[in-house]
């Protein structure tokens, strides 16, 4: 048997003294696109901050691998580097280096970690155009600060390009199609759909099924008060759109789930 | 050899002044300095001259270098008598200054000119060092001064330009300071602009131990554009001083004053930005930022927005922030696998390279740059990208 690519194994986390995740288990194998969906507050974009890294997070229970290797002792950049890499809902801005100048020291930090020798110029220009192309992005856009200015269609189409460019291992979008009109989702999606393959895995973490429509997962889990309470395939996402989140809040007594 | 002395008790009491509050340069009272002409070394000057193709002015001690310099038609020395309107009497500035050459650049066509004031000597030694840029009606100045005090000794240096800005005229000045971090730098900065008039100045610290960069600018006729911005990167005992007044005399005008810096160690930053709108200066934009990042606990960063309105129909907004650096975006940082500390450099460079990307002169930005990753903590990665 294969090492799965994440294993969670009843993950409990805390932000300022505050449990948010209560337990959670779940397993991605290579090829394998999940999807996280959950009503607001219900620690979806905590799940993805933990698996990222984020300090102000805590995990005070449970375990997390990937690819086999205890996350919890590697760092944020030590993760990325490992091949997670988690989309954004929130993509910061950073005016005063260019997304090209910052995409570099992202790649060559990358390549120094897996003692590959750093990519030159010409070799990473051309990555760049090709891989914006991939997902719609003007290249102009990326001689501008890190997200500067960005409309909300232009910045997760950024970070699409972003993990195009990083090529992970591990992706996990949080809340990708927030703030997306119906044109920017298909692009957006068919740009990470262009990534599905074999070797990768996909979290995607969304509040609404319509993202679903477009990236089609193989899982479908309820993520409510900090537990995954029922998981499927990719009908239980149809099932939630119809019945909503309550029909699942009312079975954290054991109604409806096995 | 030039002997002038100066009475230089007034620096005594100088912090005890609401002007000078923060900034006490009491030890120069106590200070001998020479006032010597003295050779600097051909090469030390090229160390500096970072646009060869372009004109360049040498003074050494505030006296002019000619074989270093590459003269071109439109600069004059000492012809200060040729240009009626002094703007230098309307300011209040506490700034002594003491005999050397003035500069004086008129129709100098498209190229910046550049400007290389060096103070020098093997004792502590004064000097000031004059110019003044004047562009008539229509015309177009672009002017690139470096400051740099070299050895390691309490040199003195009081620079003071001045720009004459006529109607539709377009300045740029940049100042950098650089060099030794032992030296005083007491500058003044004095502009009059006539209708629709843009001047731009950039001053850059990136060196001394204490300077004070004092702005006086009368905005005189109406549409004028005014953009005052700074940057500064400081550390140890470390300390500027940015100090502005803007007068806003006519309607109708704009100004425009954004300085940020880091600072580490024991630096300190004083900025004091005063918008005066005149009664009849209606319309009046006037805009002022003050952004600092510190990096240790010991830093020190101080904001004083100083606004004096005398009529209604103004806008006037300031805006000054102090903090560390942002986590948040650290974590974005990491998040794509660049390590802890080379996410706060990175951080950093994109911070001040904001006011560096506004510097049209490429040679001179590329300069800056460089100067600016050697004082960076970590710098030398971001020469990797």
């Amino acid at each position: 048997m294969t090492t799965p690519l994440l294993e969670i194994k009843n993950l409990h986390a805390s932000v300022e003294g505050n449990e948010i995740l209560k337990g959670v288990s779940l397993t991605v194998n290579e090829g394998e696109v999940h999807s996280i969906m959950g009503p607001n507050g219900s620690g979806k974009s905590t799940l993805a901050c933990v698996l990222a890294g984020h300090e102000a997070y805590e995990v005070t229970e449970g375990e997390m691998y990937f690819m086999g290797q205890d996350l919890t002792e590697l760092d944020a950049d030590q993760r990325a580097c490992a091949g997670v890499f988690l989309a954004f809902q929130y993509p910061v801005e950073i005016p005063g280096v260019s997304t090209k100048f910052f995409l570099k020291a992202a790649v060559n930090a990358m390549r120094k970690y897996r003692g590959e020798d750093e990519l030159d110029a010409m070799d990473f220009l051309d990555l760049v155009e090709e891989k914006a192309t991939s997902v719609s992005l003007k290249t102009d856009l990326l001689d501008r600060g890190v997200n500067e200015g960005f409309s909300g269609g232009e910045k997760k189409r950024a970070e699409i390009f972003q993990m195009a460019m990083l090529d992970p291992k591990l992706c996990v979008l949080d809340e990708t199609d927030s703030g997306l009109d119906i044109d920017a989702l298909k692009i957006v999606s068919e740009g990470v759909n262009k990534l599905r393959s074999e070797g990768r895995g996909f979290l995607v973490i969304t509040h609404y099924q319509r993202l679903l429509d477009h990236i089609v997962p193989d899982f479908v889990h309820v993520l409510i008060d900090g537990k995954i309470i029922k998981s499927g395939e990719k009908d239980l996402a149809l099932e939630l759109e119809a019945g909503g989140y309550a029909a699942f809040e009312n079975c954290e007594s054991g109604c409806c789930c096995e | 050899m030039t002997t002038t002395t100066f009475n230089k008790t007034c620096f005594e009491k100088l912090h005890k002044s609401e002007a000078w509050m923060y900034t006490n340069v009491s030890l120069l009272a106590k200070t001998e300095f020479a006032f010597e002409a003295v050779l600097v070394d051909e090469s030390l000057i090229r160390e500096y001259d970072i646009a060869p193709a372009n004109p360049l002015i040498v003074l050494v001690n505030g006296k002019l270098n000619e074989s270093a310099s590459r003269l071109c038609d439109g600069m004059t020395i000492n012809a200060r008598h040729q240009l009626e309107g002094s703007v230098l009497s309307r300011g209040n500035s506490e700034i002594p200054t003491l005999d050397c050459d003035t500069v004086l650049i008129e129709n100098t066509g498209e190229k910046t000119i550049h400007i290389l004031q060096i103070v020098s000597g093997d004792c502590p030694t004064a000097a000031s060092g004059r110019v003044l840029i004047h562009a008539g009606d229509s015309e177009e100045v672009s002017v690139a001064e470096t400051h740099v005090c070299l050895d390691d000794e309490t040199h003195l240096f009081m620079p003071l330009t001045e720009i004459i800005a006529d109607k539709n005229a377009k300045v740029t000045l940049v100042r950098a300071i650089r060099g030794s971090k032992t030296a005083y730098q007491l500058g003044q900065l004095h502009v009059s602009q006539d209708h629709s008039s843009n001047v731009q100045t950039h001053t850059i610290t990136l060196a001394g131990k204490c300077s004070r960069h004092e702005v006086f600018a009368y905005l005189d006729g109406e549409e004028i554009e005014s953009n005052f911005d700074g940057m500064y990167m400081l550390g140890e005992n470390q300390h500027v001083d940015n100090h502005l007044r803007i007068e806003h005399n006519k309607p109708r005008c704009n100004s425009r004053e954004f300085y940020k810096g880091i600072l580490d160690g024991n630096a300190k930053s004083v900025f004091t930005g005063r918008i005066f709108v005149r009664e009849g200066a209606v319309e009046t934009d006037a805009m002022q930022t003050n952004q600092n990042i510190v990096l240790s606990d010991n830093a020190n960063a101080i904001s004083r927005p100083q606004l004096e309105i005398y009529n209604d129909d103004v806008a006037c907004t300031h805006g000054a922030t102090t903090g560390e650096i942002d986590e948040e975006a650290k974590l974005y940082l990491r998040s794509r696998g660049i390590p802890g500390d080379s996410a706060e450099t990175l951080l950093m460079y994109a911070f001040l390279n904001e006011s560096l990307e506004d510097l049209a002169d490429d040679e001179f930005r590329r300069a800056l740059t460089d100067e600016l990753l050697s004082n960076m903590p970590g710098g030398d990665f971001i020469r990797t990208l």
